[in-house]
């Protein structure tokens, strides 16, 4: 047999297989002491019964003893005044014990000989002569002692309690972990973190008030992270302004061009570097409702208004409730990107089960499937083809993805079947 | 004499404000500087400037201050250029709304600075806006419209944001600048071309079918911006200031 995946089962399994076996046991033992008592009993009442009943027979006139036979009926066993039936021998070895309580109570006075009638209630016979040499047959039914008929009503009743305590105390014990569980998986340290109830048995109340403490940590480590970036790319802000005026007023030459064109690279990484710090509180946005077309609209005639090559396919009409300067700036950096791989960007917009899907499309050369994930990550470059001349800070993507999550939102980047990337935006 | 404009520096970092005074100065143009607030405040009283570039990050009064105190006082007409070194939008709109006519983010280059100077004197020239905007006042209305100025987007009826590219704000701010006036499309390339000069592969008459569109307005009976044949266009909606709704 194949042990149970979760521990939930497992734990019912153990609870309830150990249960069952305890109160089985206890119940057979129980049921076999009684058995015995019984069994016992019913012999030696059987013994003296027999002795009585033949003897009354015995000394009764002939006449007068088939009016008593129905007053010496008793539940198993009964007293006829034939030959009875033919049956076979009954073997000596192991015969039943109503047998032999009845040799023991009187075998001595009567010569017995005992058979066997088989049928569908198989029951055995004993023959003997009275003094008077009338036959006398004694016809044995052996039953077990009767069993009450709550008993088994009651049984289940009792079954049924042991496995709703098994389920409850499974339940229990697993239900703190399960909410621990999807506490974790949940966690996300760019969001407020939800806190756990910090309450119940000890041990499920100390993991709770550990596991807050650990989001608070991670929160508090991911904010210093974060003012560390801002701080270093703003305070960068005005040396680098200083050089960039300085490099101006120099005389045209190669390295002049060198200089600015690394101060603009500079410049870059700063920026992206202040709006990657930034992404992680979008809060301060407000989300209002926008005409989703006018507002991809807006976009793509900027980038065409500066001679970019990019268009919009599909409309929604549909109106979105969003923080539109955190959209726009997740649609840029995408953009931006598919323009500096493939030097077209195509934006495409649809709404499909409920949900807002904004794609944006290039047919550059895509990214490998497994750099796919990596590429959101903040700092990580595609080194194959991706970073030629091209550079860029590695913070877009990254920027884009931290906007979108913020906004409640998931992007997912993929390579198209035609070549080229897909960022898909579902908000 | 020919007029030459004269520009006030007003940042604390002393670098800065020096190479800028000087690249301005070899420009062509009439510069002054100054460290901080109390200095520009003196300086103010005893001259008179075209422009002001002001840095939003000082210590003391800062830029946005300065630039609310200037917007107040007899110097509401002079136009101010913030530098800041934050690169954020809610700067921008802060900026704006505290009266600014544009602003320009560090790291930036003396000539981005000239070109938007030069943008900032000729738009204030050219036309004097109808309509002065003030930071409790930054909503124009017309018709069903309301246009927010700092945020740049369109508000309807029922309050549902639409968005305006770059240079379709730019015209429609033209227009509502100026409503009910013919403006030939050489003003309106004029007005429009601002610091991203992106305006100059289309042509204003595409640009105003765009605007119409983004305004519901039938381009065959234009109720907002009606051609004038061989003229030029003109916006026939009235345009009224609304105070801020925030």
């Amino acid at each position: 047999m194949k042990w149970p995946r979760t521990l939930a089962s497992r734990l019912a399994l153990i609870f309830f297989t150990g249960l069952v076996l305890a109160y089985g046991l206890s119940f057979s033992l129980q049921a076999y002491e009684r058995y015995i008592s019984s069994r016992s009993m019913m012999l030696s009442n059987l013994e003296q019964d027999v002795v009585t009943s033949v003897a009354i027979l015995d000394r009764l006139p002939a006449a007068e003893r088939a009016a008593w036979l129905p007053r010496l009926e008793r539940r198993t066993y009964r007293y006829r005044l034939d030959e009875g039936l033919q049956g076979s021998a009954m073997p000596s070895t192991d015969p039943p014990m109503a047998a032999e309580s009845i040799v023991k109570a009187i075998g001595a006075q009567y010569p017995l000989t005992f058979q066997d009638i088989p049928g569908p209630n198989a029951h055995f016979q004993a023959h003997l002569r009275l003094a008077d040499g009338a036959p006398l047959t004694i016809d044995v039914t052996p039953a077990p002692v009767p069993v009450a008929r709550w008993l088994p009503l009651v049984l289940l009743i009792q079954l049924a309690v042991l496995l709703f305590c098994t389920w409850l105390a499974v339940r229990l014990a697993i239900g703190p972990l399960t909410r621990l569980v999807q506490a974790v998986d949940t966690l996300d340290p760019d969001k407020p973190g939800v806190l756990l109830d910090e309450s119940g048995p000890r041990e499920v109340k100390y993991a709770a008030v550990a596991f807050n403490a650990l989001q608070a940590r991670i929160a508090a480590y991911l904010k210093e992270r974060m003012q560390l970036l801002a701080a270093i790319s703003h305070d960068l802000q005005t040396p680098i302004t200083r050089m960039k005026l300085r490099v101006e007023v120099m005389d045209d030459s190669v390295e002049k061009d060198k200089l600015w064109h690394d101060l603009d690279a500079m410049e870059h990484l700063v920026r992206e570097g202040v709006a990657y710090a930034r992404s992680m509180d979008i809060n301060t946005e407000a989300p209002c409702r926008i005409n989703l077309d006018a507002f991809l609209d807006s976009v793509v005639f900027d980038y065409q208004d500066s001679g970019a090559q990019v268009e919009r396919q599909g409309a929604t009409g549909s109106l979105l409730e969003t923080r539109p300067h955190a959209l726009r700036r997740v649609l840029v950096n995408l953009v931006d990107n598919a323009l500096k791989f493939a030097g077209k960007a195509q934006l495409e917009v649809s709404r499909e089960r409920g949900k807002t899907l904004i794609r944006v499309l290039d047919e550059g050369p895509g990214i490998p499937a497994d750099e796919l994930d990596e590429v959101l990550k903040p700092f990580y470059r595609v080194e194959s083809s991706r970073n030629r001349s091209t550079g860029g800070t590695g913070l877009g993507l990254a920027i884009a993805q931290q906007l979108t999550q913020a906004m409640g939102g998931r992007l997912t980047l993929s390579n198209r079947k035609s070549g080229g990337l897909c960022a898909q935006i579902e908000l | 004499m020919e007029h030459v404009d004269h520009i006030l520096i007003v940042d604390d970092d002393r670098e800065i404000r020096e190479l800028v005074g000087n690249y301005l100065k070899k420009s062509g143009l009439r510069t002054s500087i100054v460290a901080d607030g109390r200095q520009m405040r003196a300086f103010l009283e005893a001259n008179s400037v075209d422009l002001i570039v002001l840095d939003i990050m000082m210590p003391g009064d800062d830029g946005l201050l300065l630039c609310r105190e200037l917007r107040a006082g007899k110097h509401r007409n002079t136009p101010v250029l913030m530098l800041t070194a934050r690169n954020d939008e809610t700067d921008r709109i802060i900026g704006l709304e505290m009266g600014a006519d544009d602003y320009l983010t560090k790291p930036f280059s003396a000539r981005e600075l000239l070109a938007r100077i030069n943008a900032v004197l000729r738009r204030t020239r050219m036309l004097p806006p109808n309509l002065t905007i003030s930071e409790s006042s930054r909503m124009l209305a017309f018709g069903q419209w309301r246009l927010d100025t700092t945020a740049r987007h369109l508000l309807d009826s029922e309050g549902t944001l639409v968005a305006l590219s770059g240079a379709e704000y730019r015209l429609l701010r033209v227009f509502l600048d100026h409503p009910q006036r013919v403006l030939s499309r050489e003003q309106l390339l004029n007005l429009t071309q601002g610091r991203e000069a992106d305006i100059f592969d289309r042509s204003i008459d595409l640009l105003v079918s765009r605007l119409r569109q983004r305004l519901g307005d039938d381009a065959r009976e234009p109720s907002c911006i009606k051609t004038v044949r061989s003229e030029g266009y003109v916006f026939s909606l009235a345009v009224q200031l609304l105070e801020s709704p925030a």
